[in-house]
């Protein structure tokens, strides 16, 4: 071990191709972090999505998908009863979703409205006011920019109108209700304005009393270690419905985003690729430059060993500084790349494309590591092995 | 590090020829089976015009060329017998590099280039930098230590290369035109410290063109067309 890192030091002669080699690992880096935080993070997102109120059941009308399709199901509240008493349910709702208006001054506005069960509810948090209690048919749950788009807060009244005449446009089903809260939809898009009341009160403005329609049902199991086997249960007990657990829904989800998965791993492949590059011709540079010099230390007595010791070094601390600079920048990316891809329509807003944890952050450093330790190995073999003889005789011409 | 040196001659070669293949099928006979034994202490100087095989012959008494034919033997042993690895231990412990364009590392100071070798043989630290630190007082560049090598003249930067190559206590000095391309009087004074490493008792051979550096040595070896055509003492 020479403790003198000359090849380390060598880097310093020609500062501005270290600097810009830097930089290109850096912005490889950032792509290769940015494709690993992709191709996971869309995955982890809606699991966190799906599981942020620990319902890991839906049961959806048969052939649909959660909020896929306007279809509904009959008899909810039965069915509520029913699976409520499967062994290992902890709890279990009825959501209704269906659009509807609302008065604000001469005008009316569209909403989203949610019928729910606040004793068993999967969608929103509190953010501000109270939650309506079960039954309570006075009381209205708005979003922030429904709360905005109405003028509406806390305490105030806002009168829902569920159903217009098509042919003269004229409210045929209205409610005045009191606003007993605001609070955040988990699946509402940036800037829905959305709307919660009980189910039966959503289910009569929407003139879906009667069969006591909803749109899908939560379930929550005692623990996630059941739920596969409370979604099988419900899957025999009750087939015609479809059941899927949040499990069932990452799937289906991946297969629809797969080009994701995809982009993700042939730009991160790229990114691997574009560092090698760059790290091999700098490093492959350098030591030709300096083959005189190896020579001579190699005469001198240094071994092979320290050689390639100290190239590969070389290529460590350029893939290291490289990764930290394109950690940071990644990191960035990602944020504003998130940004805009959060803003497609029909998106929820807590929905995450990115997501960087940990083990994202980990990965891409490892996988750098070792692709810029192996970007090096050429360059130094090359220094090792060049005839020592012949080198110094050349040098000396 | 300090190597023992058993008795007997510090360098023995016998038979020594090298060719060098080239395009065409024919190759260069570079040396012709020289011969020649090196005891400690000495001081020899081996001349002869270009091309006469004396940096050849050089490069073989260190062990950075093989022979094609002959023996070269530093103290006791073969160099032949020995695996890469071992030579280059040789080399590192028992023998000293001089080359004519000094080839320091630019990126270190003076102190860490006469440390590099020690530190190869792993030499603690604090005595690497004693020990760089006398052998830079010897040939006079205390107090250019701490400068990178481009910082120094080209008679500073051969010093240094003295002081490097005489880091490991080595058995056998080998230098390669040490003062060609330095100008007459940085010349002399690279002469005087070689006289002086003689007097201190260090076996040297050099390969010169400057008949003065020849002049200093105790035995002069001329070559001509690979072959020892006189040797004086």
């Amino acid at each position: 071990m020479s403790g003198l890192g000359w090849g380390l030091k060598s880097l310093r002669r020609h500062r501005l191709r270290a600097v810009l080699s830097v930089a290109g690992i850096a912005i490889s880096a950032a792509l290769l972090l940015d494709m690993v935080m992709l191709s996971g993070g869309i995955e982890r997102s809606f699991t966190e999505l799906l599981l942020s109120r620990g319902y890991q059941i839906r049961l959806t009308p048969k052939g649909t998908l959660p909020f896929d399709t306007e279809a509904t199901l009959t008899g909810a509240g039965r069915l509520v009863e029913a699976i409520r008493r499967v062994p290992a349910v902890a709890a279990a709702g009825a959501v209704l979703g269906t659009s509807l208006h609302a008065r604000r001054g001469d005008s009316l506005v569209t909403l989203f409205g949610y019928g729910i069960q606040p004793e068993a509810q999967a969608l929103y948090t509190m953010l501000s006011g109270s939650d309506l209690a079960p039954g309570d048919s006075s009381g209205v749950l708005l979003s922030e920019p429904a709360s905005r788009l109405l003028h509406a807060a806390v305490g105030d009244s806002v009168t829902l109108i569920g159903r217009l005449d098509p042919q003269v446009v004229t409210e045929r089903l209205g409610r005045t209700l009191k606003v007993s809260g605001i609070v955040r939809w988990v699946y509402d898009y940036r800037g829905q304005p959305s709307v919660g009341t009980v189910l039966s009160v959503m289910q009569s403005l929407a003139g879906q009393r009667r069969d006591d329609r909803a749109s899908l049902l939560t379930v929550r199991a005692e623990d996630d270690s059941l739920a596969a086997t409370v979604a099988a249960g419900l899957r025999r007990e009750f087939p015609q419905l479809e059941v899927n657990s949040v499990a069932d829904l990452v799937r289906h989800f991946k297969q629809r985003l797969v080009y994701f998965r995809q982009l993700a791993y042939i730009l991160g492949s790229m990114s691997l690729v574009v560092t090698v590059l760059l790290i091999g011709t700098l490093l492959t540079i350098n030591v030709n430059e300096r083959l005189g010099e190896i020579a001579t230390l190699r005469a001198l007595g240094i071994s092979r060993r320290t050689v390639i010791r100290e190239i590969m070094l070389e290529g460590a601390v350029l893939t290291t500084v490289g990764s930290i600079i394109g950690i940071v920048l990644g990191l960035g990316t990602a944020r504003y790349l998130d940004s805009i891809l959060t803003s497609f329509p029909g998106l929820p807003a807590a929905f995450s494309f990115f997501v960087p944890r940990r083990d994202s952050l980990a990965t891409a450093g490892i996988v750098l590591l070792l692709t810029g330790t192996l970007a090096a190995l050429y360059p130094a073999w090359l220094a090792a092995t060049s005839p020592v003889a012949a080198t110094l005789r050349a040098e000396a011409t | 590090m300090t190597a023992t040196i058993p008795p007997g001659p510090v360098l023995v070669a016998s038979g020594v020829s090298k060719d060098y293949p080239m395009n065409g099928g024919e190759a260069v006979h570079a040396l012709r089976g020289v011969s020649l034994e090196i005891q400690r202490g000495e001081f020899i100087a081996v001349t002869g015009p270009s091309g006469s095989g004396k940096s050849t012959l050089l490069q073989l008494m260190g062990g950075i060329d093989t022979p094609t034919s002959g023996t070269v033997e530093i103290l006791g042993t073969r160099l032949g017998s020995l695996s890469d690895r071992e030579l280059t231990r040789l080399r590192l412990t028992r023998l000293g590099f001089i080359f004519q364009r000094f080839h320091l590392l630019p990126v270190l100071t003076a102190r860490e280039n006469v440390e590099l070798p020690m530190a190869e043989a792993g030499v603690p630290r604090p005595a690497r930098q004693e020990r760089a630190r006398e052998l830079l007082q010897y040939v006079g560049l205390a107090h250019r230590a701490g400068h990178r090598a481009t910082q120094l003249s080209g008679g500073e930067m051969q010093r240094v290369a003295i002081a490097r190559a005489l880091a490991n206590r080595p058995a056998l000095l080998l230098a390669d035109e040490p003062t060609g391309e330095l100008d007459a009087s940085t010349g002399r004074e690279i002469l005087a410290l070689f006289r002086r490493l003689h007097q201190d008792g260090t076996t040297i051979v050099v390969v010169t063109h400057d008949e003065h550096l020849a002049e200093q040595a105790g035995r002069i070896i001329h070559m001509l067309d690979g072959r020892v055509q006189a040797a004086d003492s």
